[in-house]
């Protein structure tokens, strides 16, 4: 296994893509959270409106969602967006393989058709451990900046850290199946990023809305995304909101099975079709 | 003699085109085995499948008899083309290839890419690279720790004709090192060359294999001719010892078995016979006669 890491660094760590991906998602995830939190601060918070009665309750009402313990679920939610980003590298880190041959070339040099598949999963964790470590350094560095007096209960919520890197691990694997069937690097982009943000979306609004059933739960990217649902605050307005935000809260243990399951399908298929098919 | 690569019953169909059928054949230890064919004979998809990277759908094929689990990781092997990294040097590209094959270590990658003249472009990008350079890298990959088998698809593909004549004495000075090369080829001199045992495939069937003097040579050829060549062919009716005559324009031509035309008996007879002739040479029978003939007759 440690093994498998060694070479598919030796292909990655001079892979321009790769560095670009790091660049971007390093700017990405604090600018989007620091964005959000300093509006956030600014309306209700430190502004001019310091003694007005309103903004006082409203920051007794929803704290600052960046401050600690919150940092953690607000930061990996809003940084879940941006999914995209290193689901390109996945995409290009497979379909690279298709295009040079080289996915030919190392059966042929040696490796067992099986070996391919994990050393290529091992490119999924190492990508998701890259996103879920800027992530959680972003988490603590705002969860610090916001600071207001809770600094003490920095490790309540941890347990985000762990449900962000499955999510990004989840939803990676599936831009990894595509780039894998597809081969080709633009269409598999295209269906991925075409499905994941538009007709998904479409299809989550439509089940939950209109249908009004739970199987919008079941939706490939639905399903890891309700592992970090959306944040604290947003349950504050109203009972209906606070009931679904605790409902949302209590099904993270059921999503993360489901999540589980449809992950290891999509890995299990990976290694079923590579150890049939024509390279 | 130990089998190499025993290969039973292959065949593999693409869609409704069969692109090998029902073949087998041996590489015996320490020979140069030409897989010969015209484009779209079989011989790329022979060597995928004994590769890996293909499956068969019947037959099947063991590696120095007992098909052990690394196989693959003890044979060199170029196929079809070049497969490396574009973005990655050559040095970077062979430690990949180092790494997976556990064949060779970092010394070794600086003597294979000597072995290949590509030394003094050793860290420039993959993407560079001239047809014939990626090429001599392919060669150097399959070199690396110098593996007892090597398995070369058209291994001079792309190469200039210095490149070419550099490749195979790099090939003969192998074989004379006791290695067991296969290589498949649609460049019959290029058998004719280096290769000691041939297979000749056409359209996915095996029309004969063998040895190469016992596949090409069954037969002597003499050509010969006189001013006047009605009388030479009705001295020639009596002449024994030939199995065949074939009149040509220029000339006429005897077959005899193989190693028992003798030009000066021959030479004799006709000029006891009041026949001068003015043409009398011996014709190894060409290669490529014997390709054409062999691939058109089926």
């Amino acid at each position: 296994m440690l093994e498998l890491i060694k070479i598919e660094w030796l292909k990655i760590k001079r892979y321009p893509a790769f560095w670009w991906m790091f660049g971007i998602v390093a700017l990405t995830y604090p600018g989007i959270n620091l964005f959000i939190g300093i509006i956030y601060d600014r309306q209700l918070v430190r502004t001019e409106n310091k003694k007005d009665a309103l903004a006082q309750i409203a920051k007794m009402l929803f704290g600052n969602p960046f401050e600690f313990p919150e940092a953690w679920h607000t930061t990996a939610y809003f940084s879940s967006f941006f999914i995209s980003i290193p689901s390109i590298l996945v995409i290009m880190l497979i379909s690279n393989e298709y295009s040079y041959k080289t996915h030919r070339q190392n059966i042929i040099d040696g490796w067992s058709r099986n070996q391919f598949i994990t050393a290529k999963m091992m490119d999924i964790i190492i990508v998701s451990l890259v996103t879920t470590i800027i992530y959680a350094l972003v988490a603590l560095s705002l969860g610090i900046y916001f600071d207001d007096g809770h600094l003490g209960r920095w490790a309540e919520q941890l347990q985000y850290i762990a449900l962000f890197f499955v999510q990004s691990f989840a939803q990676l694997s599936i831009a990894f199946l595509l780039g894998f069937l597809i081969k080709k690097a633009f269409i598999a982009l295209g269906v991925f990023l075409f499905y994941s943000i538009i007709v998904e979306n479409i299809l989550v609004s439509y089940l939950k809305w209109k249908v009004k059933t739970g199987a919008y739960k079941f939706l490939p990217f639905e399903m890891s995304d309700e592992l970090v649902p959306v944040p604290a605050f947003a349950g504050s307005f109203g009972k209906d909101m606070k009931d679904a935000y605790n409902a949302a809260i209590n099904a993270i243990p059921t999503q993360l099975i489901y999540t589980a399951i449809f992950t290891a399908l999509i890995w299990l298929l990976c290694y079923r079709l590579q150890a049939k098919k024509d390279l | 003699m130990q089998q190499i690569l025993s290969i039973k019953n292959l065949s593999k169909q693409y869609g409704k085109v069969k692109a090998l059928d029902n073949v087998s054949f041996n590489v015996p230890k320490g020979c140069v085995y030409g897989i010969l064919g015209p484009n779209g004979s079989g011989k790329t998809t022979t060597l995928g499948i004994i590769l890996d990277i293909l499956k068969a759908n019947t037959g099947s094929f063991s590696w120095f008899e007992t098909n052990p689990d690394n196989y693959k990781r003890k044979i060199g092997s170029l196929l079809e083309t070049p497969n490396f990294y574009h973005y990655l040097s050559a040095v970077n590209n062979l430690k990949i290839t180092q790494a997976i094959s556990k064949r060779g270590n970092e010394d070794d990658i600086h003597e294979v890419l000597n072995i290949v003249n590509l030394a003094h472009r050793k860290n420039s990008k993959f993407s560079t690279y001239s047809l014939g350079m990626k090429q001599r890298l392919a060669i150097a990959a399959a070199l690396l720790g110098n593996p007892d088998v090597l398995v070369l698809d058209e291994p001079t593909n792309g190469l200039d004709p210095v490149g070419i004549a550099e490749i195979r004495e790099l090939i003969k000075k192998l074989a004379a090192q006791g290695k067991t090369i296969i290589m498949a080829s649609h460049l019959l001199d290029e058998v004719e060359k280096v290769c000691t045992h041939v297979a000749i495939l056409k359209k996915g069937n095996l029309l004969v294999n063998g040895n190469v003097n016992e596949v090409f040579a069954h037969e002597d050829i003499v050509e010969l001719n006189a001013a006047d060549k009605q009388a030479l062919l009705n001295v020639l009716n009596n002449l024994s010892g030939y199995t065949k005559l074939v009149e040509e324009q220029h000339a006429v031509q005897l077959f005899y078995p193989q190693g028992t035309a003798e030009l000066d008996t021959i030479n004799k007879y006709c000029f006891d016979n009041g026949v001068t002739l003015n043409l009398l040479t011996y014709k190894k029978k060409s290669l490529e006669a014997k390709f054409f003939e062999l691939t058109n007759n089926n």
